[in-house]
């Protein structure tokens, strides 16, 4: 436990310090901000721009959210492994008396703090929309939290799948590009309901699809199931990541 | 810790073998290292050291065979061994994003190091590697020389009983290589070490055994003077007399134990080489051949054979088979 400890304090002092994870966040806040003016734009245009929707629900439903985590998940993630394998600091770190797991864990809860705090600054907007109340929007408490729960447990698997591919390769690019690749199949998979197909297909489809996902949570239902998914998914990418560290001790 | 019976040895390795793939890195390696022993470790590139010391350190695991440090196996007690190494890998890498400071206390910590002892420890080592005056310098804005100095500070900072150095001296200037020394050999009093390297003068200076790996396999494995003296090979005699040249070859040629006598002559002296075989002595029957025949003697000298012959006499490849290959390729 104390190990771990050690090993996060040294992974956020990396990401908090690192200019890519900066250039990231500047980049990920312009995204957002220019979703939530078209949001505004939106609201101004009244109620027929938000129809049956809530005010984060259409922050989050836009295709800017999805375009900035597919980007900047791998982007926090990528350093992770790679970059300790390619510049050797790999063996000084598993020849101390450090378990894989704590190292894989340490990694990824250093990064899953930092795309915490990605997030805490576009807690301005609705709060802002509160307070200024421009155009009566209603504001959902409920559903606000709701709605960013959804966002930390979709951002938590992305994160895990981005450690995952970080562990397999000693190039930040490819574990970059890998990462992203895992995150764009789900993302389009997410589509699938959407396509019209067979009835079951389409329920199935339903279970592991992060664009309902998260429109659900938006409008402040908060099931159990997708839950479940992303849990078990950041579980099991997550084990894989720590089979792939312990990988050079394989007979 | 068995109070009974003795301490297990350092290290114990027993016919470790390791292949990646279809090749074969580490083949039935097995030595010991005793507690206190200064080891060096020996081999042209690529004969397994790095390999071999990666295994040791927990870091790779074997394919088969065991290797125990201070009795703990590395495989299945990885932990508790690796908590008993200090290992400096090749070409030291280190986090050049953090402070020497900061760097050292977080390894210090990570190695077990209490929280109460972080500090002082730290401080301990930055002293004891001349690293007082970079405390607070980035490590990437570090020259080479300070940079394997951090190093060397982090395989101590944990106070562990063996440390493990793989090349600890490459890319430094002479200077440097000899600070690093001068620290390694101090370091040698207090600690058991086991120091690979291909810099002969490095092991002759610093190390009392020597293991010789040759393609994955042990070769040697002697204390570093007796392996010079044991001269496998020829042995080589230089004598200076005075006497007629051809007399000189015929009458030194004839002694027990010489292969093949060469003569040059200096006006009147003659100096004479001379190669004998492996254990042979013909110095005293020298000087009574000289007496014998009246010829002045001024010298008569065994050359010493230095590690680095014997090192590449047993790290040779073997000549048989390469001419085979040869004649038959072209």
């Amino acid at each position: 436990m104390r190990t771990f400890g050690v090993l996060l304090r040294r992974e956020l002092g990396a990401i908090f310090l690192s200019p890519i994870a900066w250039t990231a966040m500047t980049f990920f806040l312009a995204v957002m901000g220019a979703s939530f003016w078209m949001l505004l734009e939106l609201l101004a245009r009244g109620a027929e721009g938000t129809e049956g929707g809530t005010v984060i629900g259409q922050l989050l439903g836009s295709i800017f959210f999805w375009l900035a985590l597919l980007i900047v998940a791998p982007v926090i993630t990528m350093r992770t492994l790679a970059e300790e394998r390619r510049s050797g600091t790999f063996e000084m770190l598993m020849t101390a008396p450090v378990r894989d797991g704590a190292v894989v864990l340490a990694k990824y809860a250093a990064a899953l703090l930092f795309y915490a705090a990605l997030w805490l600054p576009t807690l301005a907007y609705p709060i802002a929309l509160r307070l200024l109340r421009p155009l009566g929007a209603p504001m959902d408490v409920g559903a606000l939290a709701a709605g960013y729960l959804g966002v930390m447990l979709i951002g938590a698997a992305a994160l895990a799948a981005g450690v995952f591919a970080s562990a397999v390769t000693r190039s930040q690019v490819t574990a970059a590009l890998g990462g992203f690749a895992i995150v764009c199949v789900f993302f389009l998979a997410g589509f699938l309901p959407y396509i019209p197909h067979g009835e079951t297909m389409s329920r199935a489809a339903h279970y592991a699809s992060g664009v309902t996902h998260l429109l659900d949570f938006a409008r402040g239902v908060v099931d159990t199931r997708p839950i479940a998914f992303y849990v078990i998914n950041t579980a099991w990418l997550l084990w894989a990541a720590v089979q792939m560290v312990g990988a050079r001790r394989w007979k | 810790m068995a109070s009974t019976t003795a301490q297990p040895p350092m290290v114990r390795v027993s016919h470790l073998t390791r292949r990646y793939g279809r090749t074969l890195a580490v083949d039935d390696l097995s030595f010991e290292v005793g507690r206190g022993e200064i080891v060096g470790f020996l081999g042209p590139n690529g004969a397994g050291k790095t390999t071999t010391l990666r295994i040791l350190c927990g870091f790779l695991a074997a394919t088969s065979g065991e290797v125990e440090i201070a009795g703990f196996d590395v495989h299945t007690d990885s932990l508790e061994a690796r908590r008993h190494i200090g290992y400096l890998p090749e070409r030291c890498p280190l986090y050049t994003d953090m402070r020497v400071d900061e760097f050292l206390r977080f390894r210090a910590a990570l190695k077990g190091v209490s929280a109460r002892q972080v500090r002082e420890r730290v401080e301990a080592v930055k002293e004891q590697c001349g690293l007082s005056e970079v405390g607070r310098r980035l490590i990437g804005q570090l020259s080479k020389g300070y940079c394997q100095r951090v190093g060397l500070a982090d395989v101590l900072v944990h106070d562990p009983e063996l440390l493990v150095l793989d090349e600890p001296t490459i890319g430094l200037d002479p200077a440097q290589i000899r600070q690093v020394r001068d620290l390694i050999r101090e370091l040698a009093t207090r600690h058991t070490v086991l120091l690979s390297t291909h810099i002969l003068t490095e092991v002759e200076a610093v190390c009392r055994r020597v293991l010789i790996l040759n393609r994955g396999r042990l070769v040697a494995s002697d204390s570093t003077d007796r392996l010079c003296q044991l001269r496998r090979g020829i042995a080589r005699v230089t004598a200076e007399v005075r006497g007629p040249p051809e007399e000189v070859r015929a009458a030194f040629s004839a002694l027990s134990g010489v292969r093949s006598a060469v003569v040059e002559t200096e006006g009147e002296w003659c100096r004479v080489r001379l190669e004998c075989a492996g254990g042979a002595d013909p110095r005293p029957d020298i000087f009574r051949a000289a007496v014998a025949r009246g010829w002045t003697l001024r010298e008569v000298g065994m050359a010493e054979q230095r590690l680095e012959d014997v090192f590449i006499e047993l790290t040779a490849p073997e000549e048989g088979p390469r001419e085979e290959a040869e004649r038959s390729g072209t």
